[in-house]
Order: C-alpha cells, then sequence, then structure tokens
C-alpha cells in the first residue's frame, strides 16, 4: 500500500481541546489551511458544562450579584494582581478578552448559550454556586442571578448520585446575594433497576427515550407549587442536544428546567467534545488522531498517526497534565517540543528560579487552598505567545502556544481555564494564521 | 461522661485507638471488666493504621529477637483463626545475585546462609499455617516473576500472611463494645487526675461535640503509642521510647503476585508486596523526634523507597505511586544503636514509682502479636485490680464476621451484584456480609458501586455507617478504603458523602466540612508523589473538588 500523501498546511494546531479548537477555528476563519493533531479528548471533553473566564477577585463575597463587575473587568483585575498569569502577561490585549470569548461561544453555539458579559451563577453538585461567563445552553435558566421566586432543586428518587439538599445549599448561601429561594425535591425518576444503578451516561439515554422526558416533565409538574420559577436537575439531560430533553420537560411541566453543572463522570463534557468535533469538521479543519512525534517544529516534518504534516506555523495547544503538554518524569517538561516548563506562580512566578527538576513535595504547599505552584506549572511565553526557551529566547517565530500549556496560572481550580484557553487559543490561532489581533 | 451503666467509674480506662489500645480493651471486656477506651481521633490513625498490613513472622527479627518471631508466628496463627476473611496469603520471593555478576564466595556463603536462615524460619510456619520455603532456580524464578532484573542466580520462597490492619483494629473495637466497652473515638484524654499518688480518673473531651466529661478509673492504660512520650511529659510521667517514622508507597495497582524482599541503597532490607487492590514499596525507619501529629513524607524518603525496589523489579519507575503514607512505630529505648537494631520486643512499665501508681504504659511489640500484648497487659490490669476475672479467650473467639467466610459468587449471584465487588464485601465483612448485602433487597439503590478501584458499594457504606461507629466521613478511609485507592475519591468522595450524611443525618454545611476534611486527607499524602499520571489525576480532582466544589 502506497504511503498516505504527505499534508501541506500553513498551520498545525496540537490538541483538541476549547485552546486548540478556538485556535483551528480562528485560523480557519482567517483562510489558513489548518490540520489539527489530536490524541484523544482532553480535559475539555471532561468538563462539567461552564466556560470560566475570570471572577472578579477583588470583590467581597456578599457583594450581591448584581453588584460584580463584568467578566473582562474581573480579568483586568486577575492581570493586575496576578502579574505571573497569562492575563497578566496580555494586560494590554485584553481589550480582546470579549471578542475571543464571542468568537469561540459563537462557534459552538449548537451547546453553548450566548454569554451576557457578566457571569452567570450556576450549582454544582457539591453545593457550590459557581461562576460562569458561559454555559450549555442546558443549564442558562439555572442561573441564580437571573431566577426570581423558588428554584426547584431536584434529584432522583432511584438514584443515589445526587443529594438536592446538598445542591441546594449552595443557593442557600447566595440567597441574601440576591439569589432565588431553593427547595430540594425527590422526582419520582429511575425507580427501577436499570435507572437505580446507572452511570450518568446511561441516564441521559434514558431520558432520551421517545415519552421519557415528557413523562419526567409531567413527574415534575406534579410536585411544583405556587411561586416556582425555574427547576435544576442532574446534568443527565440527554447526550445529544437535538434530542431537546430539557425543552421537553420544561413544555410538560410548564416551567423553565435547566441542568446543574457536572463533576465527573460529566455528560456534557461528552456533548461538548461532540459539538467541538462538528464544528472542526464543518469549518473544514482536517483532523488527525494521534500523537505528534518526532516533531520538530514548523517547516518540518511531523508524523501524526500514520501522517506526515508539514506546517508554516505550529500551535501547541496540547494541554496540562490531564492533556499530556505537560509532563512530569521525575522532572517537568514540555512533551512535544521537549521546551523548558519554567512559568508559574506564587514563590515560583520568577522566571530565573528553575523548579522544573525540583521534588514535587517542595513544590507544593501542605494546604491544598493555596496555590500549588506545580499545578501551575507550564511553558513560559511572551506577549505574542511565542514559547521562551531557558534563556528567555523565542523558540521560534512561527510556534505559539495557547491553553492550559501555558504556565501561570491553575487552570483547574483559580476559575479562569476555559477563559485562558478561549483568548490566548484566538490570539494564537490568528497569528498563526498571520493576523494580527 | 460515662455511661449510666458505669457512674462509678470504669475498671479500666485504656487511652489510644491502636491495635493494642483496642485489644486490650476487648480483652478486658471479654473478662468482665467494665472499660472505656478513648481514642483521640479514630481507631488505627496512628501506627496501627501505617502498618505494612502483614501479621508475618518477622524474619528479619529472627536473629536478635527470636521469642519476637515465635511469639509473633504463633499469634498470626489465631489471627487467622479469629479473623480468616481478613487475611491473605503473600508469597514471598528472596532473590540472589548471579555468579555471572562476580559472585565471591562470601556472597555463595551468604545464600547457603540465607537458605539455612529461611529453613530456621520455617520452624515457625506450622504457628502461622504458612507454607514451607522452597528454593527456586533462576528459571524457575523468571517464569513466577518475570519482572525481576535479568542476571538472577535463583531465590527461595517464603510464606507469609497479609491483613488489613485497620479493619483487625477496628473489630477489635466493636468486639469490645459488644462485650460491653464504652468506646468513644474522637475523644482526646486531655489530663490525669491524681489522688494520693494514684491515678484515679481521666479527663477528657470530645472533638465533635466540644463536651467536656471525666471518667475514674481503676487502672489506667496507656497505650497512645508514638503520642505518649508527649502525652507523659503534660502528665507528669515518662515514657522510655525511640519513636521511628515508617514511610510505605501504594501503587495504583498490582505489581505483581509475590512481593520481593530487595536491598535499600544502604544495605537495609526492604520489599515490594502486592496488598489487596495495589502494591506497597515500604519501609523507612527513621529515628522521629517531632510531633506525629505533624508527620509528611519527604522527597528523600519517597527516592529512597522507589530505588530500593526498583533495584530488583525496574519497572517500578514507571509504575504510577498514588500515596505516601506513615506511621510512628514505638520501639523500645536504647542508646547508641541503629534504627533497624532496635528491638520488635515490648514491655509494658508501671509508672507507680512516678507518683502515678494505677498507670501502665504499652511500649513496643509487633502488629501480628498485638493479641498476646493484650493478653499479657490484661493480666497485669486484672491482677493490680485484684479481681478475679474470667480466662482469657480472644484466641478462639472469633472477631465480629469471622465465624465464617462466605463464598462471594454465592452471594453475588443471590444479590445481582458484580462478584468482585461481593468478594471484597466478604474481605472486608466476612459473614457480615450477608447483612451489608441484605441491604440490596430492601432498597436496590445501594447496589450501585461507589468506587471501582476498591470496589466500594453504596450498600457498604450505608451499612459502615450504621454499624462501624463513624463520627466523621475520614474514618471510611479505615473502614473501607474510601478515597484511597487510585482515582483518591474523584467518583466515590461525594457520594459516598452524601449516603454517610443521610444515615449520620448531617446537613448540608456539615456534609461539606467532612468531604473537605477527607480530600485534604489525601492530598497530604499524594504531596511527595505527584509524577507522572498521577499528576493528571491531581488535576482532576482538583477540578472537580477546588474548582467545581469550591471546598
Amino acid at each position: 500500500m502506497a504511503p498516505a500523501p504527505r499534508i501541506e498546511c500553513d498551520v498545525l494546531v496540537v490538541g483538541g481541546g476549547m485552546a486548540g479548537a478556538t485556535a483551528a477555528l480562528a485560523a480557519r476563519e482567517a483562510g489558513a489551511r489548518v490540520v489539527m493533531a489530536r490524541k484523544s479528548p482532553g480535559s475539555t471533553g471532561l468538563s462539567g458544562g461552564a466556560v470560566s473566564v475570570a471572577q472578579d477577585p477583588a470583590c467581597m463575597p456578599d457583594a450581591p450579584f448584581a453588584a460584580r463587575s463584568g467578566v473582562v473587568e474581573s480579568a483586568r483585575r486577575i492581570a493586575a494582581t496576578r502579574p505571573g498569569h497569562p492575563y497578566g502577561l496580555l494586560r494590554d490585549r485584553l481589550d480582546r478578552l470579549w471578542n475571543a470569548v464571542e468568537f469561540a461561544t459563537g462557534q459552538l453555539s449548537s451547546v453553548l448559550a450566548p454569554p451576557t458579559g457578566r457571569n452567570r451563577w450556576l450549582l454544582t453538585p457539591f453545593g457550590h454556586a459557581h461562576p460562569a461567563a458561559a454555559c450549555q445552553r442546558t443549564m442558562a435558566a439555572g442561573d441564580l442571578a437571573e431566577v426570581r421566586g423558588t428554584l426547584v432543586v431536584c434529584g432522583f428518587e432511584g438514584h443515589l448520585g445526587w443529594d438536592p439538599g446538598l445542591v441546594a445549599s449552595g443557593a442557600v448561601r447566595v440567597e441574601p446575594l440576591g439569589g432565588p429561594r431553593p427547595r430540594a425535591v425527590l422526582l419520582d425518576l429511575f425507580r427501577w433497576e436499570e435507572g437505580a444503578v446507572g452511570t450518568p451516561f446511561d441516564l441521559a439515554r434514558l431520558l432520551e427515550a421517545p415519552g421519557a422526558a415528557e413523562e419526567a416533565g409531567k413527574i415534575l409538574k406534579r410536585i411544583l407549587a405556587r411561586g416556582d420559577a425555574a427547576a435544576v436537575l442532574p446534568p443527565v439531560l440527554g447526550i445529544d442536544p437535538a434530542a431537546r430533553v430539557p425543552e421537553r420537560m420544561s413544555a410538560e411541566a410548564g416551567i423553565p428546567v435547566a441542568e446543574f453543572l457536572s463533576d465527573l463522570p460529566s455528560v456534557p463534557g461528552l456533548r461538548m467534545h461532540r459539538a467541538i468535533e462538528a464544528r472542526l469538521a464543518a469549518a473544514g479543519v482536517e483532523v488527525l488522531g494521534g500523537e505528534v512525534r518526532s516533531g520538530a517544529g514548523p517547516d518540518l516534518p511531523a508524523a501524526v498517526g500514520g501522517r506526515e504534516v508539514v506546517a508554516r506555523s505550529w500551535v501547541l495547544a496540547s494541554g496540562r497534565f490531564v492533556g499530556g503538554g505537560i509532563e512530569r518524569r521525575g522532572e517537568l517538561r514540555e512533551s512535544v517540543l521537549g521546551l523548558p516548563v519554567q512559568a508559574s506562580e506564587g514563590p515560583f512566578a520568577d522566571p530565573s528560579i528553575r523548579f522544573a527538576a525540583r521534588a514535587a513535595a517542595t513544590l507544593t504547599q501542605a494546604d491544598s487552598r493555596a496555590p500549588q505552584a506545580l499545578l501551575a506549572a507550564g511553558l513560559r511565553v511572551d506577549g505574542e505567545l511565542h514559547p521562551l526557551d531557558a534563556e528567555g529566547r523565542v523558540v521560534h517565530p512561527r510556534v505559539f502556544a495557547a491553553g492550559a500549556v501555558v504556565g501561570g496560572h491553575d487552570p483547574a481550580s483559580d476559575g479562569t481555564g476555559m477563559g485562558v484557553a478561549i483568548f490566548t487559543g484566538w490570539l494564537a490561532g490568528r497569528a498563526a494564521a498571520g493576523r494580527g489581533a | 461522661m460515662a455511661g449510666p451503666a458505669h457512674q462509678g467509674g470504669y475498671d479500666v480506662v485504656v487511652l489510644g485507638g491502636g491495635v493494642n489500645g483496642a485489644g486490650v480493651a476487648r480483652d478486658c471486656a471479654m473478662r468482665g471488666l467494665s472499660v472505656l477506651l478513648l481514642e483521640k481521633r479514630d481507631l488505627a490513625c496512628g501506627a496501627s493504621g501505617a502498618s505494612s498490613g502483614m501479621i508475618h513472622g518477622g524474619i528479619r527479627y529472627m536473629t536478635s529477637d527470636r521469642n519476637v518471631t515465635a511469639l509473633a508466628s504463633r499469634d498470626a496463627g489465631y489471627i487467622r483463626h479469629i479473623a480468616p476473611h481478613l487475611t491473605f496469603r503473600i508469597p514471598f520471593l528472596l532473590p540472589f545475585a548471579s555468579q555471572a555478576e562476580g559472585s565471591r564466595l562470601l556472597d555463595r556463603v551468604t545464600w547457603y546462609a540465607t537458605e539455612v536462615y529461611v529453613g530456621t524460619y520455617d520452624l515457625f510456619q506450622p504457628l502461622k499455617g504458612g507454607k514451607p520455603s522452597v528454593r527456586l532456580s533462576a528459571d524457575e524464578l523468571y517464569r513466577v516473576e518475570p519482572g525481576l532484573r535479568p542476571g538472577l542466580h535463583g531465590a527461595v520462597t517464603l510464606d507469609e500472611w497479609g491483613i488489613d490492619g485497620q479493619r483487625l483494629c477496628l473489630l477489635n473495637a466493636l468486639s469490645a463494645a459488644d462485650h460491653g466497652a464504652d468506646v468513644r473515638t474522637w475523644t482526646e484524654a486531655t489530663s490525669l487526675v491524681r489522688e494520693q499518688g494514684r491515678v484515679v480518673a481521666v479527663r477528657f473531651r470530645d472533638a465533635v461535640t466540644g463536651e467536656h466529661g471525666e471518667a475514674r478509673a481503676g487502672v489506667v492504660v496507656n497505650a497512645t503509642g508514638g503520642w505518649s512520650p508527649q502525652f507523659g511529659r503534660s502528665n507528669g510521667f515518662q515514657v522510655p521510647m525511640r519513636p521511628g517514622k515508617g514511610v510505605h508507597l501504594s501503587l495504583d495497582r498490582r505489581h505483581g503476585n509475590y512481593g520481593i524482599i530487595c536491598t535499600a541503597v544502604d544495605g537495609r532490607q526492604m520489599f515490594l508486596m502486592p496488598h489487596e487492590m495495589e502494591s506497597i514499596i515500604g519501609t523507612t525507619d527513621d529515628d522521629f523526634f517531632g510531633d506525629p501529629d505533624d508527620l509528611d513524607a519527604t522527597a528523600d524518603e519517597v527516592a529512597y523507597l522507589v530505588d530500593g525496589a526498583a533495584s530488583l523489579v525496574p519497572s517500578v519507575r514507571e509504575a504510577r505511586i498514588t500515596r505516601a503514607w506513615w506511621g510512628v512505630r514505638t520501639t523500645l529505648f536504647e542508646y547508641g544503636v541503629e534504627e533497624d537494631d532496635l528491638s520488635r520486643d515490648h514491655r509494658i512499665y508501671d509508672h507507680a514509682g512516678e507518683g502515678s501508681a494505677g498507670l501502665l504504659s504499652f511500649v513496643g511489640g509487633k502488629l501480628a502479636s498485638y493479641r498476646a500484648q493484650s493478653e499479657e497487659l490484661t493480666d497485669r490490669v486484672a491482677a493490680m485490680l485484684g479481681k478475679a476475672t474470667l480466662p482469657c479467650r480472644t484466641h478462639e473467639v472469633p472477631l465480629p464476621g469471622g465465624d465464617e467466610v462466605p463464598s462471594p459468587r454465592e452471594l453475588a449471584a443471590r444479590h445481582g451484584i458484580a462478584e468482585p465487588v461481593a468478594a471484597r464485601i466478604v474481605f472486608r465483612h466476612g459473614s457480615l456480609a450477608r447483612e451489608v448485602l441484605r441491604l440490596v433487597d430492601e432498597d436496590p439503590r445501594l447496589k450501585l458501586v461507589l468506587c471501582r478501584d476498591e470496589g466500594i458499594l453504596a450498600a457498604e457504606v450505608a451499612w459502615i455507617a450504621r454499624h462501624e461507629r463513624v463520627r466523621r466521613l475520614q474514618d471510611l478511609r479505615r473502614r473501607c478504603r474510601l478515597a484511597l485507592g487510585g482515582c483518591g475519591g474523584l467518583d466515590c468522595a461525594r457520594p459516598a458523602a452524601q449516603i454517610v450524611a443521610r444515615e449520620l443525618d448531617w446537613d448540608a454545611d456539615r456534609l461539606r466540612a467532612e468531604l473537605s476534611d477527607l480530600l485534604e486527607a489525601g492530598w497530604r499524602e499524594r504531596r511527595a508523589v505527584l509524577d507522572g499520571w498521577q499528576l493528571a489525576e491531581e488535576e482532576l480532582l482538583r477540578a472537580v473538588h477546588r474548582g467545581l466544589g469550591g471546598l
């Protein structure tokens, strides 16, 4: 069999999460021929349905929702207080942050609701109210800053996976800030063997079946009382948005129905992953499955899943530890080009401190709530998102980095992970395609 | 606060819920004495819960402490009898380097001596129901354990028993309570009350409710292990001891089916062994002068253990290490001796000469000998009380669930659950597995498998919350290994917490606080081993618990 022909393209994007997808789509929009190399679903495919961009760090915890600053203003405040954070590095370009968010959410509008410019406050299974600049369409109606009256927080009579009392406690805590009054209820659903032991994916499929969502809506309607303004349910309201599970439930119940955010395993994560795949295909991005091996950078052939790719520009959007862009085998390194890992936060924000070879215990603090340098480790980049080598020089003028592979922030927990992915992905994709921001 | 039956106080107040404290509480209670057990945290929170999980004879101590080996071997046999469900065979390999590697006369003498040594250990095997040792050729050795480094000459085998040391400790406390003892976990003895040179009462504080109390005691047994020196200092008596810190590493899966005895960089003997669903590398032994409440594994301890295991099993370097965990052993005091050469024997100190008549301290000993140690202590207690008691029967009366080991296959078929999950429940609960699984017949929701790593069923969590003296969520780390497996609680911590909260009537704030406490304990054990894919796991845990949970 003849080997598959070499692919020549303008931009090779390594990684298919939110950062890589945004970069690929932005480069595509700028007219570039784009190839994406992706080995497997990364952390975006495990995300819980929120697109967290920035939460106002200066805001008092008891400030009402309405008094809090908008998403971009919040990002500016983060940039001012955390110089090692990508927003700090890109502070002069933050006026474009919202363009990037609108671009990415517009591209993924099949699953994402249009953002409003301020954070939505969404409940989580842990009883926490989580701010998100954008969220999945299935979740928007559960925004605590919008619902007036009583919010019905539902669990399932037949399944122990979610405790509506715990979930509702997140709303109790923010009720004085302008949130709705929560009421925890159990819906009489899944009370048979198959439902009782199902995974979230099983439950989502059960609800997609003809008549199932309508039946669920009727069960919800039976327990509604005066003043109930909206209902939130566990994040299992169908995998496929085309199944319209929340809409069908809502039509029967007569009030808006939404999901709360998901932990793992995550139905919304799978939904997001599929939406990204569909959008990339529709936009004409060629996606190759496989790791990038023997990749030496732009203009040189890289082996991807049995194909050879030569690209004029590269965007590294390979993620952090879950994605595999940064790895540690006794020492931290970037896994595609072998670049040095030298950006972090806290005491290691100073690039002159070489921390990549230090023991794990010295890069962490005993209090898990404290900033953890090890979890914020990644590439150091300049203001154009070029990765820097150990001497602080640009590695290559046409190599860019985006998303969690860029260090200086803790994408898992600091509430800016998706925002950084979108903003850096958008900037890097346009730059790689030859268009400045 | 004494129970109504003990308004006049207790015959014995036992301080410390490790295996010796729980063991002596059980023995005293079974002999008819009234007992109060106070433990400042949970049962098995100290050295008993951080042991290597073996009821071995301690071949290591055979030349120096042969009575330790004999005692431990005999008692290992008794433990196999009273808790058969909780033990499992671990065949160990003790490999030799090959002649091709330039072995000298000395090495060959060493092999010969090793065979004689292990042969001598065989004399103890009938005591604990182990199999005799076998000499393996190089071919046979590589057939049973292909992961060993090349160039080995052969090995001798030796047979040991593994055990869930935390549940052993728990079962002793539960049995003590069944025999009338008051068992109070998360209740710290704050001070001793003296009258005329006698310790007559113990003051305590309940850490969960904040309540204070005082219990009068005929005899006080101090079995606080590594906390003894500190407790003695603040209460006017001295407990001579050489506390030693011991660290173990857990791998995410069984890294082979045999225990491998290896040599560390400093010549110390150490091991890599399969244990329940994971493999364990152990153990360090270093003098420890700090506060046992403030321990952490250090980077050099982790490197020492990995290097030692990799000297014989190189692939250990690629393995995912999920936890580093630690404890303080309470070796007998001796000055000018290396840690390894300290005796593993035990001693009972009577503090009458320090103005504390009626107070005994227990120091040293081994997990495998806890029962004999407890018997000896109980004899002393009974003599001090001058009371006629029933004879000791702790070697023949089964621990809770130890009367029979049901077939996991039958239970799985009867209750419609997966057989591996049933096997885990039988392992942890013995004959009581039937009671645990009866819950799923009443409530099919409890068939939900919460943790795939450890095979934790929702029903087991509910049963433990109802029957195993759970006061805090983290107690389930020691009852059913909640959040200890490779997932670190990613899938199971929240749903398990919800079930416990429902059983114990916790509100949402309490639930969140308990969850946070459980997760913090996991983080402390992972900090020193964040490498490779474990770092990816940490990123997920952090995203879910910190990012999404706000915990």
